[in-house]
């Protein structure tokens, strides 16, 4: 349990003189919840693709499972990891099943029709449990098509959990979603850091809504610029480095009007 | 009492003229070969609605003018040249600069109208005896001969093997490419294949229903099927099915009425295709 889920080392993307990510460096244990927060244009999801091998760095490694990630291992290991893009603009335009949504969540489902998926009743029950997590499993012999947005970025996030992965990547999982289902998204991510021990990385912009799920928040302008752990305070001229200086910072605590507190 | 009699030598009448159908030599001919080109294209036209290349289908049609062209000029054999050509029409525009604003259909586009040009003027240098112009674009299936026969049955199971290898694959990849690539699939070879397989199945289809009305068998069997289909498997075994259908249906009418067969499948597509477009209109309608 002593190994590294993920560790980035001196990461950097793009020119020299205007770089999207620069010198980008941590390494997270199995069952670690981190959040990052960033302004527009920070490279949040920059570095989500690049810890998919989605593009290349210019600087530095990725090593995922303690092994350097390379274009000739991205297959294998990145079985082991569950991704949810933000990209969610095209409308779908296949007849598709959510099950079939689902299931192509699975390592197993780009295999040769000649092939079986492997034992089907072994991935019927992971596609099932997928769904249930996510609140979705009445939905399951649905047209993809008819569901609206926030079901359907559940029905997503369900084919990023299918494969069971050690490694979540998140980007802006709850961009759709109302309040409520918001709320049900980050219990259900804590549930699996604690239970499974799995590792989820979540890009998001309302930091409000995360501090009380998240291990570690990291606060990301190009360049990580603090890395808080639960508990801890992000001092102020943190927040004036991302945000500039026209930003006013307000310390929420149990007192605070505005906030819920379960 | 009448309206019976009529009936009855109306179907002794049918039943006549459809064993002549099945009699004659010039349909026992056809018949295998133009339903083997409507199971391939049929398959291929589930990936060519998905991955939205329908365009694609008529630009490598067209360019297929040009590799008979090649083919007729240089004395080299017809059908491999020109499957050769479109294969290569059809890789090189899987790996048009995408990024730098050049998109799909500007490419096709661009090269439809390029080769086209280039078939155009070699075949005016070939002598007219030498080719079959109104065949080439309208198509002529009646007239397969022996090594062309061979030719498509092995294009046809080339086909065949890749679709059902890499459909799952293709499928997932329509669906979503950016995740499809994050769970590690090698979208870009995938895609040259798809790109390939079109190519090889466009040609099949030219000697069908010819280089205008390809894009027909290449687009309508799995259009009528999407309205009916829930997944992957069902569209797939609908569209095989609808284009059997309208194959036969097609070749029957064509024998019938002495109408041109490729022109005769297409309409018959089209007519399918307008069915089942009424028959879910409202379900259609009640479901938004």
């Amino acid at each position: 349990m002593n190994s590294n889920v993920i560790c980035l080392s001196h990461i950097s993307f793009g020119s020299k003189k205007r770089p999207i990510l620069d010198d980008i460096s941590f390494t997270l244990k199995p069952g670690h919840f981190m959040g990052i927060i960033g302004p527009n244009g920070a490279g949040k999801s920059t570095i989500l693709t690049v810890m998919t091998g989605l593009i290349q760095p210019s600087h530095g490694r990725v090593d995922l499972f303690d092994t350097c990630l390379t274009r000739f291992n991205r297959h294998q290991l990145l079985k082991k990891v569950g991704y949810l893009h933000q990209l969610h603009n095209a409308e779908p335009h296949m007849p598709l099943t959510v099950r079939d949504v689902v299931a192509m969540g699975l390592s197993q489902y780009a295999r040769p029709l000649w092939q079986r998926m492997g034992k089907a009743s072994q991935h019927q029950a992971a596609i099932e449990k997928a769904l249930k997590h996510v609140d979705m499993l009445d939905f399951m012999p649905h047209d993809f098509r008819y569901l609206s947005g926030g079901q359907r970025q559940r029905v997503r996030l369900a084919r990023a959990l299918v494969r069971q992965p050690q490694l979540l990547l998140l980007d802006e999982p709850s961009a759709a979603l109302d309040s409520q289902q918001q709320q049900n998204l980050y219990l259900l991510l804590r549930k699996l850091c604690d239970e499974q021990k799995m590792t989820i990385i979540m890009v998001e912009h309302d930091i409000a809504a995360i501090t009380g799920h998240v291990d570690s928040v990291a606060c990301l302008n190009r360049s990580i610029h603090h890395h808080a752990m639960k508990g801890e305070q992000i001092p102020e001229d943190v927040w004036h480095q991302m945000y500039g200086e026209h930003i006013h910072v307000v310390a929420h605590d149990t007192s605070c009007i505005g906030c819920h507190h379960d | 009492m009448w309206s019976l009699t009529i009936q009855v030598v109306l179907v002794v009448i049918m039943i006549e003229i459809i064993q002549q159908f099945f009699a004659s030599t010039v349909m026992q001919e056809t018949l295998p070969s133009a339903l083997f080109i409507a199971v391939v294209s049929s398959s291929i036209s589930v990936m060519v609605l998905a991955h939205r290349l329908s365009f694609l289908t008529v630009g490598v049609s067209h360019a297929s003018l040009a590799g008979l062209g090649l083919a007729v000029t240089f004395s080299l054999p017809l059908l491999p040249t020109a499957t050769a050509f479109c294969v290569g029409i059809a890789l090189l525009l899987a790996s048009l600069p995408k990024k730098q604003g050049i998109t799909e259909d500007t490419g096709t586009g661009l090269l439809f109208a390029g080769s086209m040009a280039l078939g155009i003027i070699l075949m005016s240098r070939a002598s007219r005896n030498e080719v079959d112009l109104f065949g080439l674009l309208f198509g002529n299936i009646l007239t397969v001969t022996n090594s062309e026969w061979h030719w498509l049955l092995f294009i046809g199971t080339v086909i065949m093997v890749v679709f059902i290898w890499m459909a799952r694959a293709w499928w997932s990849i329509a669906f979503d490419a950016t995740t499809a690539l994050a769970s590690g699939l090698p979208v870009a070879a995938l895609n040259l294949c798809l790109y390939g397989t079109v190519g090889l199945a466009v040609v099949m289809c030219v000697k069908l229903a010819g280089i205008v009305l390809t894009t027909g068998l290449m687009v309508l069997p799995a259009t009528c099927a999407w309205f009916w289909g829930r997944s992957l498997m069902s569209l797939w075994i609908m569209s095989m099915l609808i284009a059997l259908t309208a194959t036969m249906l097609g070749l029957f009418i064509s024998y019938t009425y002495d109408w041109p067969s490729g022109a005769t499948i297409v309409l018959t597509l089209c007519m399918i295709f307008m069915i089942s477009w009424g028959a879910t209109w409202r379900t259609q309608q009640h479901r938004r």
